[in-house]
């Protein structure tokens, strides 16, 4: 489906609030039927991750010769992918914290990777999912180095963004680790030395310990083997940052997705909250597992609709998601994953250009 | 630095996620080696009535032991929920790492917790315990006792009785055991064993479908030196109003019965909140959400969105109603956690802040 087909109608403020008050009704009545199948679903998923890192670990430790290390290097990296995506993002919105489990509580989850999770909780869980694409409020529209729209003031820097977001794509973990510190504020002289040091404190400390995991203590264990388990991290490492850098850029920079000014948010209703959310997203079509190794955000539009419903839901509740949108006269975007994926490098191209 | 050096195991075993490496392989291996949570296996189930069961467990090396009389929390996971209620344990007092405990439930109709218990637990169950609490134990030199249970207010008073037989303690004990009816009396072999082999101990049954309900004359009757006993009471409020008005030397009283549910209110009616942690009382006026309430008190709780999206303002409410302001879900057990940017108070409330 070609979203730009079909521009968004301009809903009256009653449409708007019926169309919020029909997702409402999606919401509470996905919510009444949780249950066992839920929790079933994300045990299964933690112990899926922690089967293949002991696998592809051991793999890693004990194999010789080249295939023990590419089947044992996919291994690994499948787990951080699903531990980050399908365990740790959703646990952390709080998707399971009505089971009452510590090892599922949102406000507590650590997930294993760079970012700590309370930064995470902050920029990710408030600020993007509560001003989602709206510009100077969204810093994840761009990451504050991007220009992902035409609506983004274009600076000489843009020229380089190509690079720039290639750089990205293998640091992924890093530029997340790094994004509630507002490293951008302090270059431009908005927030002090201090704060970012008060800020990074906890992301510096995390971030050791992420290293020496991977790069010391396992190698360590290893022994003889030291060099093919350092190298077997490090491509699970750029693995998972590659596809979790995919993944979500196909999330809300694809062709068919707005951006909003400021004003756009203010006396925002429940129904407008609800269509910013829905024009700023975009989802890619899929199997069952490629939607889990996306930890579901290729249902980055459910997501963003129900960000604390179990993402596991969001297949199911996709086609009546796009049913509602289809009787409102609103654009549902989304396409294969080389579609969307095509489409953000033509934006991130075209927009390193002024204009 | 020194200290620092020393923290240094702790801290990697956290950092590397070792901890919760341990905590999944251990319960791979079994449910009950999982680290950090107490839990226990059934391994008996013993039909006492129409509807009642005791649940003999094994709570595992990590049980503290507790004293006769006392309650345990019982935690299961009900349709993927975990919830908790309080059980009194029906056998005698128990050392540190006990091989057997045994918790006697009635199947309270229409409730969540028990009739699940009954249908759902067999041999080789697990269900989580939590700390052993209550102070309803009968200190072992108590001078002559009245113990008077009621319906399955009988539980505490047979791991009490229990308790004295294995101490050889049953010098002078009189216990009276109400129950609806012959059917219906929940551990009257025990007693009748019990008291067959301990000449210290006399047993009153008391059959209400025979006699009618227990009333302060016929109490007198069966206890004439009631006045000289240290008595324990437990049961309907009823029963427990009565044995404290007849006038026992001393009164112990365990209530089964959680506090009354709050009185819900009208959405806009101000209502007074307590905050545990901080410990202050507010009083919430004017409509809104409690978010909005709380600050209008000068209260500064932690928030985000004020959307219900992003989870921040969650809390855990101790007490008290809540709604929903957009799904109109009603919160009204205690212990639950609720956002304060999209609750709506419904009664006075006491919330851990």
């Amino acid at each position: 489906m070609n979203p730009l087909a079909a521009p968004a109608r301009t809903l009256t403020a009653a449409e708007t609030d019926a169309f919020g008050a029909e997702l409402d009704a999606l919401r509470a009545e996905t919510l009444a039927d949780l249950g066992q199948a839920d929790v079933d679903h994300i045990r299964r998923m933690i112990k899926l991750v922690r089967y293949t890192e002991v696998a592809g670990r051991a793999l890693l430790h004990f194999g010789i010769g080249p295939l023990t290390f590419a089947v044992g290097t996919t291994a690994l990296a499948a787990s951080k992918i699903l531990e980050n995506m399908e365990v740790g993002h959703n646990v952390m919105h709080g998707q399971y914290t009505w089971t009452g489990d510590p090892a599922l509580d949102g406000a507590r989850y650590e997930w294993d990777i760079a970012c700590t999770g309370d930064d995470w909780r902050h920029s990710h869980n408030y600020e993007h999912h509560t001003f989602t694409n709206v510009l100077g409020k969204d810093r994840d529209v761009g990451y504050g180095f991007l220009r992902v729209s035409r609506a983004q003031r274009w600076r000489p820097a843009h020229l380089a963004q190509p690079v720039g977001a290639a750089l990205l794509a293998l640091l992924f973990q890093w530029g997340v680790g790094a994004h509630d510190l507002h490293l951008d504020e302090t270059l431009r002289g908005e927030q002090s030395l201090a704060e970012l040091r008060r800020r990074g404190a906890p992301f510096a400390k995390k971030a050791a310990w992420q290293l020496a995991k991977d790069y010391v203590v396992a190698p360590a264990l290893a022994l003889a083997n030291a060099p093919r388990v350092l190298a077997g991290n490090l491509f699970a490492n750029l693995a998972r940052n590659v596809w979790t850098f995919a993944v979500i850029f196909c999330g809300h920079f694809p062709a068919g997705t707005e951006v909003f000014p400021v004003t756009s948010i203010e006396n925002e209703r429940r129904g407008d909250w609800y269509l910013r959310q829905l024009r700023g997203s975009a989802n890619i079509e899929g199997g069952r597992a490629f939607h889990v190794m996306t930890g579901h955000l290729s249902h980055q539009i459910e997501h963003h609709l129900f960000p604390d419903l179990p993402a596991a839901r969001y297949p199911a509740l996709a086609p009546r998601v796009q049913a509602i949108c289809a009787r409102y006269g609103q654009p549902y975007c989304t396409g294969r994953f080389a579609h969307q994926l095509g489409s953000v490098a033509k934006q991130i191209a075209r927009n390193a250009l002024p204009g | 630095m020194l200290s620092r050096l020393s923290a240094l195991p702790r801290t990697a075993w956290s950092r590397l996620f070792l901890d919760r490496q341990a905590a999944f392989w251990l319960a791979e291996l079994s449910p009950t080696l999982a680290p950090g949570e107490r839990r226990a296996r059934v391994v008996e189930v013993i039909d006492e009535t129409a509807d009642t069961k005791t649940f003999v467990l094994a709570p595992g090396r990590r049980w503290p032991g507790h004293r006769a009389g006392q309650f345990v929390p019982v935690e299961v996971e009900i349709a993927g929920v975990r919830v908790r209620r309080c059980y009194s344990i029906s056998s005698g007092a128990s050392a540190p790492g006990a091989a057997t405990i045994a918790i006697t439930v009635r199947a309270v109709p229409g409730g969540r917790v028990s009739p699940w218990l009954h249908a759902n637990l067999r041999r080789g169950s697990i269900v989580g315990l939590g700390d052993p609490a209550g102070e309803f134990v009968a200190a072992p030199s108590s001078g002559p006792l009245l113990l008077v249970g009621g319906g399955s207010g009988i539980t505490p008073i047979l791991a009490i009785v229990r308790d004295l037989a294995a101490r050889d303690a049953l010098g002078d004990v009189v216990v009276v055991h109400a129950a609806r009816a012959a059917d219906d009396a929940i551990g009257a072999a025990v007693l009748a064993a019990l008291e067959a082999s301990h000449l210290g101990l006399r047993v009153i049954a008391h059959r209400d479908a025979m006699e009618g309900t227990l009333d302060a004359a016929a109490l007198l009757a069966h206890v004439p030196d009631l006045a000289i006993r240290t008595a324990y009471a437990c049961g309907p409020a009823g029963l427990v109003a009565l044995v404290a008005a007849a006038g026992p030397a001393a009164l112990h009283v365990e209530r089964f019965v959680a506090a009354p549910p709050p009185r819900l209110q009208d959405p806009a009616a101000p209502v007074s909140i307590r905050l545990s942690r901080s410990r202050r009382d507010i009083t919430a006026a004017g409509r809104g959400s409690l978010l909005e309430q709380l600050e209008r008190a000068g209260e500064t709780p932690k928030h985000g969105c004020r959307l219900g999206v992003c989870q921040s303002c969650r809390c855990r409410k101790v007490s008290g109603i809540v709604e929903d302001a957009v799904t109109g879900a009603r919160s009204d057990a205690p212990d639950e956690d609720i956002r304060l940017c999209v609750s709506i108070a419904r009664s006075n409330l006491e919330l851990a802040l």
